[in-house]
């Protein structure tokens, strides 16, 4: 998960050296610390790196693990050949290394051998039962293979060793929504929302799974918890801001029939709205138009 | 069932087309915009396409919302939803799975001639290297080729079936 800062900061770096302006290093550098997936730039940039020997030796003993980055990228970009180029080299330096030995499983993964993959991954989790990359490989192995029972079983074992590794949760999450089993999903986000409740995002994917199981008390708790993304975000998040409208519009329709014994305050759907037509005004005003409408059939339907 | 004609233009099919190699390594999917032809009941325009996500495909809020201010906007330019594209997650993966169904059943509520397109990740992977001039994608679970109106490429036609029933 990336800041809005730290995304700056990247795309800038990311501009600068695509445009011949160095920084190769310091951006590499980035990716790697913020976790994110751009594995073309990586690979050019990195290979640009390693096939200079001067900049090689001005790393020091930094090269191996732009090594090891640079041949995930390729593997990454099915450039097998510069992978295994790059494996090599870690091997002569580091032999009998475990974390070659993932290297290696990894691009037997990349060349869609399975089994193999599987069982170097087994023989690597004998001698090192803990090791969190090579449970979560083994995941990578099902979900690529499509067969995603299997995939939550065996991230539902890793979760209960590792139970504060925040990133399974959401892999867990986003694999359930993608196969519409909501109630799983929202159980992950409510583990990621008791762990760390400050953060926004978690709130706003558990509302909108909410909104998605449907029914009068799980919409009600989704708006509660879009209130409560937009009060940790400032009021700044627009997902949040649609969603609040959406819940009002959807509860109105759901209890049409029924007493309005606890009508909800109308005042927080209009405050809503104000919002979205201040953001809109400042960022989009050509939408603007398209906005009121939409939030007018909102509120009539 | 009859016989169904799906023009596509080339507007549309560059967007969906880039939007699915923007995000290579997630699924993607958007809505396809047009008509039905004022000709020829039995020809569909599909004139336009907006990219939609590239995460969280299942979720509602988020397809609500667009679907409301898309059919706004496009009812300003006599053009309704007529489609859903999709692109799988998976390199080898062709299936439609149950999200990319839902929602196209949905559409197909409100417009029966509602065209499902998936995209074959193969083809979109070879598209900026070969020549080849096919089309990337397959409609609802069949193989359908469609003429590309304005595109140069025109290939033979076979019924679609409808995949929901």
């Amino acid at each position: 998960m990336v800041t809005k800062t730290e995304e700056t900061q990247l795309n800038r770096l990311e501009n600068q050296v695509d445009n011949g302006g160095g920084g190769a290093w310091e951006y590499l550098c980035l990716v790697k610390k913020l976790k994110v997936r751009r594995p073309d730039k990586v690979l050019r940039h990195g290979l640009s790196i390693l096939n200079d020997p001067k900049k090689r030796s001005a790393l020091g003993p930094d090269v191996w693990t732009l090594y090891e980055q640079v041949s995930i990228a390729a593997m990454d970009c099915q450039c097998l050949d510069v992978a295994k180029d790059c494996i090599k080299v870690l091997q002569k330096q580091f032999p009998e290394s475990k974390r070659v030995g993932r290297l290696e499983g990894i691009l037997l993964e990349a060349k869609g051998l399975w089994a193999e993959a599987e069982k170097a991954y087994s023989s690597l989790l004998e001698d090192n039962p803990l090791d969190p990359v090579l449970h979560k490989r083994r995941v990578a192995i099902a979900k690529a293979q499509g067969n995603f029972p299997t995939a939550i079983e065996w991230l539902n074992k890793y979760l209960e060793t590792f139970m504060a590794d925040h990133d399974a949760w959401r892999e867990l999450a986003e694999i359930y929504v993608s196969l519409q089993m909501y109630k799983q999903a929202a159980f992950c986000y409510e583990e990621l929302i008791l762990s760390q409740p400050t953060v926004p995002l978690y709130h706003l994917a558990y509302a909108d799974v909410l909104y998605t199981l449907g029914g009068v008390e799980n919409i009600l708790l989704a708006k509660k918890y879009y209130a409560s993304a937009i009060d940790l975000t400032g009021g700044k998040n627009t997902k949040a801001l649609f969603g609040i409208c959406l819940c009002s519009s959807a509860i109105a329709q759901l209890t049409k029939g029924r007493n309005k014994e606890d009508k909800e305050s109308p005042e927080l759907q209009s405050l809503a709205a104000a919002a979205l037509e201040k953001d809109y005004k400042q960022r989009a005003p050509a939408k603007l138009l398209l906005l009121t409408s939409a939030l007018k059939s909102l509120k009539t339907s | 069932m009859g016989e169904l004609k799906y023009e596509l233009s080339q507007n549309a099919y560059i967007k969906l087309v880039l939007h699915a190699r923007k995000h290579k390594t997630a699924a993607v999917n958007g809505v396809l915009l047009g008509r039905v032809s004022p000709q020829n009941d039995a020809v569909v325009e599909i004139a336009d396409s907006v990219p939609l996500f590239h995460s969280h495909l299942g979720l509602l809020p988020n397809l609500e919302i667009s679907l409301i201010m898309i059919e706004e906007h496009y009812s300003a330019q006599g053009l309704g939803i007529v489609g859903y594209f999709h692109a799988n997650e998976r390199f080898d993966d062709l299936e439609l799975d149950s999200i990319a169904k839902n929602i196209g059943n949905h559409i197909c509520r409100y417009f029966p001639q509602c065209a499902v397109l998936l995209l074959d990740n193969k083809k979109l992977e070879a598209l900026p290297k070969g020549k080849d001039r096919s089309p990337v994608m397959q409609v609802s679970a069949v193989f359908v080729c469609i003429e590309l109106s304005n595109y140069g490429v025109s290939v033979s036609f076979l019924a679609i079936k409808r995949f929901w029933l």
